[in-house]
């Protein structure tokens, strides 16, 4: 779809306007920065549809024009002095449409990660919602499928507390830093990638804090009833002005797989195939696990204490290969994803 | 453009999506159907047009985009054939059913099930099918359920950053075959492959899609993430029950793949390598097995480990970290190196 061009945009409003038809008869009045909060859309444009819906209606009988009572009608005054909408006649639409295939794939990949989540997927009720979502389409929509993750004992035992507002201890284990134990008000498990994080308001450090809970060990709940759990938390991953610039150097086509860096880059400066990036990092050594994963991509520019630490690494990985085993290159390899 | 026949006023008063809605409120309040002329001539937009001046065929076009647009939006439009001359479609009638533009009655949820729904609409971010999911749930809200509270505590996420994913998808929905450049890992350049998409599907936090390559019309997966250019879809068409069950096939063979290829690692115990790994492995005789889908993708995390971890098996694995790790020393050496 190209956004911006005139007959897309009929489309869609005529799509919002089917939706808002029986909206409104399920709400009998509504205010106007209501309907067009639901509706994802301004306040003025909602008015501008609302008053369009009362030039609609069923065709006139005979070669007559319509006549008032085949069109939708509002109650004017309420809309004029109030800013409230209230339908006062109703000629059809009256039915909320079935789901597009596109609306239908969109929630049910939602629901294959929601069960993922403890205490929704083991209920039954996500089973019971893909077959009516299924069954609500107006045609078969593109499997999106997204595959389940168990729940572990850590996952668990985070999520009642959660239930239960009671603050976690366990022994974190960042890269390169030493293991630490940690008391945590929960308040939210971000997923993303897959990954699983728990955010929320570390004791030891006086402030919102991100942890990977593949790193949480000995996760033990406690009669800390939490104290944070209203604060609203920074955005996952927010490093903010702290930290310490990196300058990296890598092809410009391999820019997409350094994503989760580059989303906090500074400047990316890009000339022919080549770009350069600025990136603030909280410990600038820990690129060296970025330069060996990429074999090669990314060149460390700045600070030299980095870039020496990611020879280092790579030199310290190789000396466990003592055999002199061949070059390896495993291109038609049968173990690649593509089949 | 037959629009601009008309005079700017006329166009102006009669918005398209006006003209739309009249029509599906047209075809909906009919039940035997209405023909072509009746709609032209009597349904509001097209009758003033008519009035204003537009010529016979540039209405019956605008008609046939109308038709393809509401279509497009789900609104089931129903040609009724002549039965003595079924090809003859100057007598055909048009209607929309009810009971296929609508939610059918008996499909009613709980609140409890809203508030699921609330949660797995939030999983799109951005995304554009984040627009695709809340417009779904208006329907179904529509349907006037009580919303139970909402379930706190979690934001599952999915992110989508590859740009071939909105046209395979729409490729699919549409049974249509598609090609795309497609870069293997150690490949110099990209090959175009050809295939039937049937799903797409997540692993480990990856999309893949997966189809019928039409060279060897054998059922493949392919990396998003190695899709380096457009997608085409093209107008070949293919049986839309070549779908059916295409999603639970694509994660089984992802993770047929798991369980037949693993790796058997040393690690370090209490490093990054031995806290990320060990969730997804088991303990062996020299190590742990952790069992993998891509070579490649599997050699650049266990390279970013560096000497956290140790390869011992299959050699192929081993060569590729060792490969990276190589590489990285070069370009992050010294001068003299």
């Amino acid at each position: 779809m190209t956004p911006g061009a005139r007959p897309v945009l009929a489309t869609e409003r005529a799509a919002l306007m089917l939706q808002l038809v029986p909206y409104l008869i399920g709400k009998g009045e509504v205010s106007v920065s209501e309907a067009a909060a639901d509706f994802d859309v301004a306040p003025a444009q909602m008015r501008a549809m609302v008053e369009k819906l009362t030039v609609i209606g069923r065709p006139g009988e005979g070669g007559y024009w319509q006549m008032a009572n085949d069109l939708f009608d509002i109650d004017w005054d309420l809309l004029d002095e109030h800013d409230r909408i209230s339908l006062t006649n109703a000629v059809g639409l009256e039915h909320a449409p079935r789901l597009t295939a596109r609306e239908a794939a969109a929630l049910l990949a939602g629901l294959q990660l929601a069960r993922s989540l403890p205490g929704v997927g083991d209920s039954g009720v996500i089973s019971g919602l893909l077959a009516k979502l299924a069954l609500g389409a107006s045609s078969a929509p593109a499997d999106l499928i997204v595959a389940p993750e168990p729940v572990d004992g850590v996952r668990g035992r985070v999520d009642e507390a959660l239930h239960r507002g009671v603050a976690v201890s366990f022994t974190y284990k960042a890269p390169d830093a030493p293991a630490t134990t940690r008391t945590v008000d929960p308040v939210k498990v971000h997923i993303a990638d897959g990954q699983w994080y728990l955010q929320g308001w570390c004791h030891l450090r006086q402030a919102m804090r991100t942890f990977h809970l593949d790193r949480v060990r000995d996760l033990a709940l406690t009669d800390i009833a939490i104290t944070h759990g209203e604060e609203q938390p920074p955005a996952l991953f927010d490093m903010g002005e702290t930290g310490n610039l990196v300058r990296i150097r890598f092809p410009a086509a391999v820019a997409p797989l350094l994503r989760g860096y580059l989303d906090r880059a500074q400047e990316v400066a890009t000339t022919g195939e080549v770009s350069v990036a600025s990136i603030r990092v909280a410990d600038p050594t820990s690129l060296k696990r970025l330069a060996a994963g990429r074999g090669g991509d990314v060149e460390i520019l700045e600070p030299s204490g980095a870039r020496e630490a990611a020879a280092d690494w790579a030199r310290a990985a190789l000396d466990q290969y003592t055999d002199a085993g061949g070059r390896g290159r495993g291109v038609d390899d049968p173990s690649t994803a593509e089949g | 453009m037959p629009a601009d026949d008309l005079s700017a006023s006329t166009a102006a008063r009669n918005a398209p999506e006006e003209r739309l809605l009249n029509l599906v409120v047209a075809l909906m309040a009919t039940d035997q159907g209405l023909t072509k002329d009746t709609i032209l001539g009597s349904v509001s937009g097209y009758r003033e047009q008519g009035e204003a001046g537009a010529s016979k065929d540039a209405l019956e076009k605008m008609f046939e985009r109308d038709k393809e647009s509401l279509r497009a939006l789900g609104v089931p439009i129903e040609t009724i054939g002549d039965r003595l001359e079924p090809d003859d479609l100057r007598q055909a009638r048009y209607r929309v059913p009810t009971s296929e533009y609508a939610l059918p009655d008996e499909i009613t949820f709980t609140p409890e099930e809203i508030a699921v729904l609330n949660l797995a609409a939030g999983v799109w971010g951005e995304a554009s099918l984040s627009a695709d999911a809340r417009s779904g749930l208006r329907k179904i809200g529509s349907l006037g359920i009580t919303v139970d509270e909402p379930i706190i505590g979690y934001a599952p996420r999915i992110s989508l950053h590859e740009g071939s994913f909105a046209p395979l998808q729409r490729a699919i929905e549409q049974c249509r075959v598609a090609t795309f450049p497609y870069l293997k890992p150690g490949d110099e350049t990209p090959r175009t492959r050809r295939i039937r998409p049937l799903a797409l599907a997540e692993y480990e936090g990856r999309w893949h899609v997966y189809g019928i390559d039409t060279e060897i019309e054998r059922e493949r997966t392919f990396l998003l993430a190695r899709i380096v250019g457009a997608v085409k879809v093209t107008r070949e068409s293919f049986d839309a029950r070549l779908r059916e069950g295409a999603g639970e096939r694509a994660l089984a063979g992802l993770e047929e793949l798991a369980r037949r290829q693993s790796a058997l690692l040393e690690v370090h115990p209490g490093t990054e390598a031995a806290l990320r790994l060990h969730r997804r492995g088991a303990p062996a005789l020299q190590g742990i097995r952790v069992p993998f889908v891509d070579v490649h993708i599997f050699a650049d995390e266990l390279a970013s480990y560096g000497p956290e971890v140790r390869v011992v098996e299959p050699p192929a694995l081993r060569d590729e970290v060792r490969r990276r790790l190589r590489a990285a020393l070069e370009v992050n050496g010294e001068a003299d190196r």
